[in-house]
């Protein structure tokens, strides 16, 4: 009777292959809030300078 | 740019719930695979991922072609972050290739077409951006974007069936010769479950990243504006 | 215009004499730049020297024996015009702007496509001129005979394709600020199924191999000639209006 091998040892693929998904998705992410805060900033500082001068 | 509209907050919690749900699925719920063990889980995403790249660029070209036809800035504010989530994304369908292949063949790269051609179409992607940084006038920037956004897009098939005919004629040492398979594995319904579900996850993700994206670039050119005309005058 | 009461064989003489005017504004585009270009040869010295110099370098970056070279050839061959062809792609392109050809040529009563096509032969021209002074030295340094009939049919097939894809993008990268870097950027990624069918074209007509095998490949090229050609000619207008 043949037996069969076990799977190969590849958790340690898997978790690099997975931060990779979610560190470049997390990253992604932040970067849409940094962009959209600094953007809201500046508008503010916008609005402001036109409603004072 | 206001508070985010009722139908993308929607979208934003639907997304951020199915990703679990799909994380879930590929993670726990999908059988470890025979062969290859647990590294195969990364396939779900992998592919998924590829798929978002490829519809981004799709996206990126139609709105080319309805800039080119209409005009509207919306088209133009579509297809710029659409290349952006592409490129986010084809990256991820990259590494995470290069990452399956090397404890199943035992190298970084496989010349094979798909990761090829993932690798050109980020490669065009790269170049759509740097044409647009490389021009002032915002109408010449969209214009320009949209003509090499419809021909970058029309050329990547023929990228894949140049490196698959090159692979049918020229038998890899290293990796499958099969130009077709890539780390093929007979798929139990339950990873047929978790497959499709991702599929469907990253495609809702897209549309929610692309509509997020397409509001920060109206406001980054709202926000232009204004600077542009508290200086002029 | 065709007045509307006239009859269809004068609309028809009308339609011709526009086919006459459109391809005579071809004409006279290849004209102009054969010309200028016979006065003063910058171009096609440049675009020469440049060829022959990095024949050089490959041979010695590459170890060009006669075994590896039968593989080689096609590949050194293929680098050499596409890096040689980006120069003169610029060059058209930057002399049109520069000199403020282009809003002359664009005020002309003819479809700007006719602009577009006759700046793409041009170019055609210009790189056919060098290839066709490179391959007899090549062949003479290397004493292997390139100058096989399917191969300088590959060669104008690949040629072609780079060059109908490489004069719409030069219209543009010419119009960027950083145009001399931009056009190989936007380029090489495009044209990358030109450039592998052609090498691999080329290399089985050095190898005598059967047409069946190269087959794949010409019909590949002849795709992409006639779709990017297509492409070019529709999107071109978008491209060169201010």
């Amino acid at each position: 009777m043949l037996l069969q091998t076990a799977p190969a040892q590849t958790f340690g693929y898997m978790v690099m292959g997975f931060a990779v998904i979610f560190g470049t998705l997390g990253a992604y992410l932040l970067s849409l809030w940094l962009r959209a805060r600094n953007l809201r900033r500046d508008l503010e500082m916008l609005e402001s300078t036109e409603a004072g001068g | 740019m206001g508070a985010s509209p009722r139908g993308l907050k929607f979208l934003s919690w639907a997304s951020v719930l199915m990703f679990g749900v799909a994380s879930y699925l590929a993670l726990v719920y999908a059988p470890r695979e025979a062969v290859m063990g647990d590294v195969q889980r990364v396939f779900y995403f992998h592919v998924s991922a590829g798929w978002v790249g490829g519809l981004a660029f799709l996206t990126a070209a139609v709105a080319g072609v309805g800039y080119l036809l209409r005009g509207r800035r919306s088209w133009d504010q579509v297809a710029l972050s659409s290349v952006e989530i592409g490129i986010a994304f084809t990256f991820i369908n990259i590494v995470t290739g290069s990452i399956w292949a090397r404890p199943i063949w035992n190298t970084w790269w496989t010349w094979d077409p798909r990761l090829v051609t993932a690798t050109v179409m980020l490669l065009l992607y790269a170049a759509y951006l740097l044409l647009r940084q490389g021009i002032d006038d915002p109408d010449r920037r969209a214009r320009f974007g949209a003509v090499y956004a419809i021909v970058g897009f029309l050329s990547v098939p023929l990228t894949f069936l140049s490196i698959r005919i090159f692979r049918t004629i020229h038998p890899v040492v290293i990796g499958n010769n099969d130009p077709t398979a890539q780390g093929a594995f007979d798929m139990t319904p339950r990873m047929l479950q978790a497959f499709l579900f991702s599929l469907l996850t990253f495609t809702v993700i897209y549309l929610t990243l692309l509509w997020h994206r397409t509001r920060l670039q109206r406001l980054s050119e709202h926000v232009e504006e204004r600077k542009l005309k508290l200086l002029g005058g | 215009m065709p007045e509307p009461g006239a009859a269809p064989g004068v609309r028809g003489v009308r339609r011709a004499r526009g086919t006459r005017a459109y391809l005579r504004a071809i004409g006279a585009i290849v004209w102009k730049d054969m010309a200028a270009e016979f006065r003063s040869r910058e171009l096609l010295g440049a675009m020469l020297v440049f060829a022959l110099l990095v024949v050089l370098i490959f041979n010695f970056a590459l170890e060009l024996d006669a075994a590896a070279r039968a593989t080689v050839t096609s590949g050194v061959l293929w680098v050499t015009f596409a890096f040689a062809g980006t120069l003169g792609l610029n060059r058209s392109m930057s002399v049109e702007k520069d000199r403020g050809c282009l809003d002359g040529l664009l005020l002309a009563p003819v479809d700007r496509s006719a602009l577009f096509f006759g700046k793409a032969i041009g170019n055609l021209v210009f790189m056919l001129v060098v290839e066709a002074i490179v391959l007899p030295i090549y062949s003479l340094l290397y004493n292997v005979n390139l100058l096989l009939p399917g191969m300088l049919g590959a060669i104008l097939l690949g040629s072609l394709g780079y060059v109908v894809v490489g004069t719409l993008l030069a219209a543009m990268a010419v119009q960027a600020r950083t145009r001399d870097v931009l056009l190989p950027i936007l380029l090489f990624p495009v044209i990358l199924p030109v450039l592998v069918a052609a090498v691999k074209a080329t290399t089985g007509f050095l190898q005598g191999l059967e047409t069946a095998d190269i087959l794949p490949w010409i019909q590949l090229m002849v795709a992409f000639d006639v779709i990017f050609t297509a492409v070019a000619f529709m999107v071109f207008d978008f491209v060169v209006e201010e």
